[in-house]
């Protein structure tokens, strides 16, 4: 090898002497006797390592397992991190978490290992259970690798603060890594749990919301997100359980339509065979037509889907709803009672059963505990605009409420009443759709309400027509083509009972709830109009 | 602008006489013909003079420290408020409302040119203030409330609400 660079070299020289000057000449011998030297001390330590890898007592203790590919079913009991406590100290245990960081510190490493939003401090340390290689080893394990452990758990004196368990610590006796990250992550998981603003003053790195969505897979594994999402399964359940609890019945709609709900300005347009049909923007038609087919109440949870090519904080083009619609007996108010209740149940549970992912969120995102009353608040539209028009904002008396308005109008409301939730009933006829219930009392106003949380709204609803013939009306004054509803309209000729209902999006909610400022952050897989994937 | 304040200031003085004024090159710079002597020239300097004209001359700060005070925020007003942009508008109100802090006028305790002229120049700033931004600039705010209720002083500027209670927390922006 040495003998080969130097001749190699050499020949060069030999074979156009003219062109090259001496020093050149000299400059690659040089060069030859350095790469001569290098390969000589590469060779003395593969040499070394040979000799090393032989000394090691620990071989079989650590390693890159083979890809499970379920060839045995083995006996052993995986224990959760998060069941880790001064209970189990002492005992030996096998467990399987991913490696979040890892600190080598002469014949220790430090790894602390974790599992969704828990973690604890594992340490490998040269000893009779471990070779000055397996501890080598395991510091060379890339961050978020998956790694299988067999470690005894031990009680510690001081707590360790910067992780979950805090009380026990592993000693670990066996290391396999099941699956190895790549060594470069596109985001830093401590960069994106770090809480606004802290970062800049600190001069650390945080992480931007769309590098944070381009790579949706690593930063669901923060704790925020793990807490979020755990959180948003808990709304889910919480709505079902509710409303099975008051009679309803879940159903399932179609998302493939051949009519738009509100009009067709705000719907997706897909290919259908040879015609084009439509993405729901609401279950509205179809939970009607079950009410009309004597379902009496029931909820529906699913997608829904606006066209809106808004580009804002709290609009998505896909998103999950959660729908409501009752039969009443006399007044629709008994229909605003049900759903207030039913978000009075959900705030309770989320506030009961949630609270250490609420802690979790607001480490990050600070926020102030959300308020409710209990009846919920309902003021008329009119008291709201007298409200607003109070503060020196000037509206008219038939006109929607812009967005500053409304959290505005929520921020006076907290303010006077101390809620982060309440209902605002009796909207201008004008600005509601055609199947709106008319007030009886006032042919300007509606049978219709909208829900807020923190000034911002999260439910839409109203008393719907449930007459053929004023429904006929309604719709051809807003000018919409009756062919197309004919099936809708026509489910009410055959005896239909007054109902009214509501649709609510889920990830408005747990944003509102949490106080987050951005719908993207609970939105597992985000769509608005500049973002299809992941 | 310029010629407008002076009208309205004439007004409060209860100068039964209105001057008459003319404006000078690009920025406007209101001029005053004077009867006895030659033109009196800029907004400061003008009203100054009406107000000695009307007998009033606590309106300028009766100790010598007050009338001080009341000159320096009276060229404040020329120099800085006048003509500034959005941004700096936002440093001139943060000052300001440190300075008001524990202040019911801009001169102290009482009443002074100072406080009509800072009014009439922060009006426009105000108007443009979203409720959120008023209560971050709450002295301001109270100051500019207390100004535009006094008698005689608003005239032809429009009032701006402003809220007693807070309603946002000061926790959370």
């Amino acid at each position: 090898m040495i003998k080969e660079g130097v001749q190699g070299a050499a020949a060069v020289a030999e074979e156009d002497p003219q062109a090259q000057s001496k020093k050149a000449q000299k400059k690659q011998q040089k060069e030859a006797e350095k790469a001569a030297k290098k390969a000589e001390k590469q060779a003395k330590l593969a040499g070394d390592q040979k000799t090393e890898e032989e000394d090691d007592f620990a071989k079989d203790r650590y390693g890159v397992a083979a890809m499970v590919q379920s060839q045995e079913k083995m006996d052993r009991s995986l224990v959760l991190v998060k069941d880790l406590s001064p209970a189990r100290a002492d005992e030996l245990i096998w467990l399987r978490a991913r490696v979040h960081t890892s600190r080598a510190k002469g014949k220790q490493c430090f790894l602390v290992l974790r599992q969704q939003q828990f973690n604890v401090q594992a340490l490998v340390a040269v000893g009779d259970r471990a070779s000055k290689q397996m501890v080598k080893f395991a510091a060379n394990i890339s961050k978020e690798s998956i790694v299988d452990v067999e470690a005894s758990v031990r009680k510690v004196d001081q707590k360790i603060e910067s992780c979950s368990q805090q009380d026990v610590e592993l000693h670990i006796e066996r290391i396999f890594v099941i699956s190895q990250a790549e060594a470069r992550l596109p985001l830093q998981l401590e960069d994106a749990v770090r809480p606004e603003g802290e970062g800049d003053e600190e001069g650390r790195a945080t992480v931007n919301q769309d590098t944070r969505l381009d790579n949706r897979v690593i930063d669901l594994r923060t704790t925020t997100s793990q807490a979020i999402f755990r959180l948003q399964s808990g709304v889910c359940q919480l709505f079902r359980d509710t409303l099975n609890k008051k009679g309803f019945v879940e159903i399932q709609t179609p998302k493939i339509i051949s009519a738009a709900s509100e009009g067709g300005a705000n719907v997706f347009t897909v290919s259908y065979f040879k015609t084009s049909a439509y993405l729901a923007q609401s279950p509205q038609l179809y939970k009607q037509m079950c009410i009309c087919a004597d379902f009496d109440k029931v909820f529906c949870v699913g997608p829904v889907f606006r066209a809106e090519d808004s580009n804002t904080h709290r609009h998505l083009t896909e998103f999950v709803g959660l729908d409501i619609e009752m039969a009443f007996n006399y007044h629709y108010h008994e229909v605003i009672d049900s759903i207030t209740d039913t978000m009075v149940q959900i705030f309770k549970g989320l506030r009961d059963n949630f609270q250490t992912e609420i802690q979790t969120v607001n480490k990050q995102f600070p926020s102030e505990p959300f308020k409710f009353l209990e009846p919920t608040l309902r003021l008329e539209y009119k008291e709201g605009l007298a409200m607003l028009r109070e503060a020196g904002v000037e509206m008219g008396d038939e006109e929607d409420l812009s967005t500053p308005n409304e959290k505005l109008l929520g921020r006076l409301v907290k303010e006077k009443y101390d809620t982060d939730f309440y209902v605002l009933d009796k909207y201008p006829l004008a600005v509601r759709p055609f199947y709106t219930m008319p007030d009886p009392n006032d042919p300007k106003n509606s049978n219709s309400y909208d829900m807020f949380m923190r000034g911002e709204e999260i439910l839409s609803g109203a008393q719907r027509i449930h007459d053929a013939q004023l429904l006929t009306e309604r719709a051809m004054y807003h000018q919409i083509d009756l062919e197309k509803i004919k099936a809708y309209i026509d489910s009410f000729r055959f005896g239909a009972p007054p109902h009214g209902g509501g649709g609510i999006g889920l990830e408005r909610v747990c944003m509102l709830y949490l106080g987050l400022h951005n719908v993207r952050q609970t939105s597992m897989f985000p769509r608005d109009p500049k973002r299809l994937t992941p | 602008m310029a010629l407008r304040e002076l009208a309205s200031l004439e007004k409060y003085l209860g100068l039964k006489k209105p001057n008459k004024y003319s404006s000078r090159g690009d920025k406007k710079i209101p001029v005053l013909q004077n009867n006895n002597g030659p033109p009196l020239v800029g907004l400061v300097t003008i009203a100054r003079h009406l107000v000695k004209e009307a007998k009033q001359p606590e309106l300028l700060g009766e100790a010598a420290e007050d009338r001080a005070v009341v000159h320096q925020w009276l060229e404040y007003r020329v120099s800085k408020l006048d003509g500034c942009n959005k941004e700096e508008s936002r440093t001139i109100l943060k000052d300001l409302d440190l300075y008001l802090q524990d202040k019911v006028c801009m001169a102290g305790n009482h009443f002074t040119l100072a406080d009509v002229l800072m009014y009439n120049g922060i009006h426009p700033l105000i108007m443009d203030l979203t409720f959120q931004e008023k209560e971050r600039y709450m002295n301001v705010t109270r100051w500019f409330d207390h100004i535009q209720h006094r008698a005689g002083i608003r005239h032809h500027l429009p009032p701006v609400v402003v809220l007693r209670n807070r309603i946002y927390s000061a926790k959370h922006p």
